[in-house]
């Protein structure tokens, strides 16, 4: 518990430090995610902590950002509140919208219930681009930021300032919220939505509850993006906002609380150093989430507890092999994959192809990656992905050789005290 | 009888063609145990369905406390104070012990909506609480996760569920079933416990309990009560030997 407030001590402080630290693209950056890591953390209330899995909780985002924007535009362009308070309107939107369509979702449970969800977010985003009053059209709503308390909000600094403290205020809300009996009643709703039933709770009314808390909280994100942004588009209902959530809450890890939001802000930053990189980001995003999924379904943050649980168990000294092994597997098939990923990207591109036909006596010019000149048709070039993929797979395979090792070696030598299991679980919850 | 809890009237349920429950009559009284005994396939679990709210009778009156009950939603049933377990063990498996029951003891606090007060700061709800393990025996189980436990303690951790709401009625669904004699007969003694002073309706198959912890028993038979009364009576009486005890009582 100790180590737990001490690290969010230091998280808050190098938060509240980072605009002295970064250039001004990284600041902006840096608003977009804390921005995607309340909006995972708020959709992690429905889907991790309730059970409920939403395919269209864009649509909760984007009617916080337009109840936003029209409060930013109301009463002549002065705005209906504060710029500092802006956000609330998000909020109300989010938790009306967010009861309404609760109240239809929660009927069912299961893939009914993410079916609805989705035709909500469906209906919304095909409804949008024709309502122009409401939502502007293709063009979009846009609005200015005023002045307000002495600050002009001019600055991304500001700006990030302002984020950044509705960011922290939520999620500490988000995570009170868990302690509180309906917190733990929406875990019963996870594990054995009928039993509660049978204990006299009306699970429809408290569903609807959860789903407009988590609507409310994503209505925030919403309105901090749009005061960010200074505009809000149709776009914002796209079916991508929805999945991107899914996926940032699943890598981050479900079962932790700031899971989410760990996940969330890795993949947003990724997005923004990646895709100037390299043009298949959205593949690495998608090899990424299988990878997680297949190899560690309790996300990053779950590999974080896993490997606590095993230093309490093993010791760090004894682990140490193990772990640097390990990480040098990682480099060695991330090296190789992004190899592979970049080299075919660029084979089949149209300007490689057009490239290609045009010089009939050399069929396959090479082609310059990471600084060096390959070519395609050269064996060597493949040997040097492939010995990559082979190095890294033996080193992961030597690394759960290991650590089975260790395990066994456990087994036999401490097979009296097996209490350290029961204490871990109970922290992980 | 005037000290009647809950009775049925001629309780009807079809599934379709198939008719199930096919007119039960029944009154159970404020202080008495009563065994709902009967062959497989009798419709036991489907009569604690339709008490419980689980199930809608297709026709038939049930009446718990001055209320009609039948057809209402489980968790108005259960306000009104009638408690049930299950035949599937039915709790929160990847919960904690503690919280397993804590969910079960909020509820008759009122605590249902409440997000302004912190749960772990409610000392009244954590007496209660442990409270409830010490009498199921679950006290050193508080930390584990439910899901983890034996079968047995899960059955135990049910009954505490089902206590936990101070019910005037409990429904218990062969709480017994794949117990050990030793924890039979420990459940058997708690449940002689837990009871005094309401009402128990138990569905069971080991005999032996049914007989020493019944103040009343009642056989169903092909979706009918064919008998009700006194172990005595139950165990004398011409048409239950036919129908279902058989050799197993006379023996």
């Amino acid at each position: 518990m100790k180590t737990r407030i001490v690290l969010v001590g230091a998280g808050v402080a190098l938060l509240l430090a980072a605009p002295l630290l970064l250039s001004q693209g990284l600041v902006n950056a840096a608003i977009q995610m804390l921005i995607a890591a309340l909006f995972a953390c708020a959709y992690n209330l429905l889907c991790g902590q309730a059970g409920m899995l939403s395919f269209g909780h864009a649509a909760y985002f984007g009617v916080g950002a337009f109840a936003t924007v029209h409060a930013m535009n109301a009463i002549g362009g002065t705005g209906l509140l504060p710029t500092p308070l802006l956000p609330l309107a998000g909020a109300v939107g989010g938790l009306g919208i967010g009861a309404i369509a609760g109240w239809f979702a929660t009927q069912r449970t299961g893939t009914y219930f993410a079916m609805i969800t989705l035709a909500i977010a469906e209906l919304l985003h095909a409804l949008a681009p024709h309502l122009k009053g409401l939502f502007g059209g293709e063009a979009g709503v846009s609005a200015m930021r005023m002045p307000a308390l002495g600050l002009t909000f001019g600055s991304s600094t500001q700006v990030y300032y302002l984020t950044l403290v509705w960011v922290l205020v939520s999620i500490a809300l988000l995570y009170l919220y868990t302690q509180t009996p309906v917190g733990r009643l929406t875990l019963g709703l996870r594990e054995n939505g009928h039993r509660l039933r049978f204990l006299g709770y009306d699970v429809h009314k408290l569903s609807v509850l959860v789903f407009a808390i988590s609507a409310m909280f994503s209505g925030v994100a919403g309105g901090l993006q749009v005061i960010n942004n200074e505009a809000a588009n149709y776009v914002l209902f796209d079916p991508s906002l929805s999945a991107a959530v899914v996926l940032n809450t699943y890598i981050g890890g479900v079962k932790v609380f700031l899971g989410p939001a760990l996940g969330a802000a890795l993949m947003t930053f990724f997005g923004y150093a990646i895709s100037d990189l390299t043009q298949s980001w959205l593949l690495y995003q998608g090899i990424l989430f299988v990878l997680v999924m297949m190899f560690m379904p309790a996300g990053l943050a779950g590999m974080v507890g896993t490997s606590s649980t095993l230093r309490k168990r093993y010791g760090a000294a004894a682990l140490a092999p193990a772990f640097v092994l390990a990480l040098l597997a990682a480099l060695c098939l991330s090296c190789g994959g992004a190899f592979v990923v970049e080299m075919l990207q660029r084979m089949f591109s149209q300007d490689y192809r057009a490239l290609a036909s045009a010089n009939a006596a050399m069929p396959s010019p090479p082609i310059t990656l990471f600084g060096v000149a390959w070519s395609p048709a050269s064996v060597i070039t493949w040997l040097v992905p492939a010995s990559l993929l082979a190095i890294g797979g033996a080193m992961a395979y030597f690394t759960r050789q290991r650590l089975q090792a260790l395990d066994s070696q456990h087994a036999t030598g401490a097979a009296t005290a097996n209490q350290p299991h029961v204490a871990t679980t109970r922290s992980a919850a | 009888m005037s000290n009647t809890i809950l009775s049925l009237r001629d309780l009807r349920k079809s599934f379709g063609p198939a008719d199930i429950i096919r007119g039960v009559n029944l009154d159970l009284q404020a202080d008495e145990r009563h065994a709902f005994i009967g062959p497989n396939g009798a419709g036991k679990s489907t009569v604690f369905h339709l008490i419980s709210g689980n199930l809608t009778p297709t026709s038939g009156d049930i009446v718990f406390d001055g209320h009609r009950i039948g057809g209402r939603s489980p968790q108005e049933i259960n306000r009104l104070g009638l408690s049930r377990s299950f035949q599937i063990t039915n709790i929160f498996p990847k919960l904690t012990v503690f919280e397993n029951l804590r969910l079960a003891v909020m509820r008759p606090h009122g605590l249902q909506y409440s997000f302004w007060s912190f749960i772990d700061r409610n000392a009244r709800i954590r007496e209660q609480t442990e409270r409830l393990m010490e009498q199921v025996r679950l006290q050193g189980r508080a930390t584990t996760i439910a899901g983890e436990m034996s079968y047995s303690e899960q059955r135990s951790l049910e009954i505490a569920m089902t206590l936990a709401s101070d019910p005037k009625v409990i429904l218990l669904d062969e709480p017994m079933a794949g117990m050990s004699n030793e924890e039979t007969a420990y459940t058997a003694d708690l449940i002689r416990e837990v009871t005094q002073g309401r009402a128990l309706l138990i569905v069971e198959h080991d005999m032996e309990v049914v007989f020493s912890i019944s103040d009343r028993i009642s056989v169903l038979v092909y979706g009918e009560v064919i008998a009700t009364g006194t172990p005595d009576e139950i165990r004398n009486n011409a048409k239950v030997k036919e129908a279902y005890l058989g050799e197993e009582v006379t023996a």
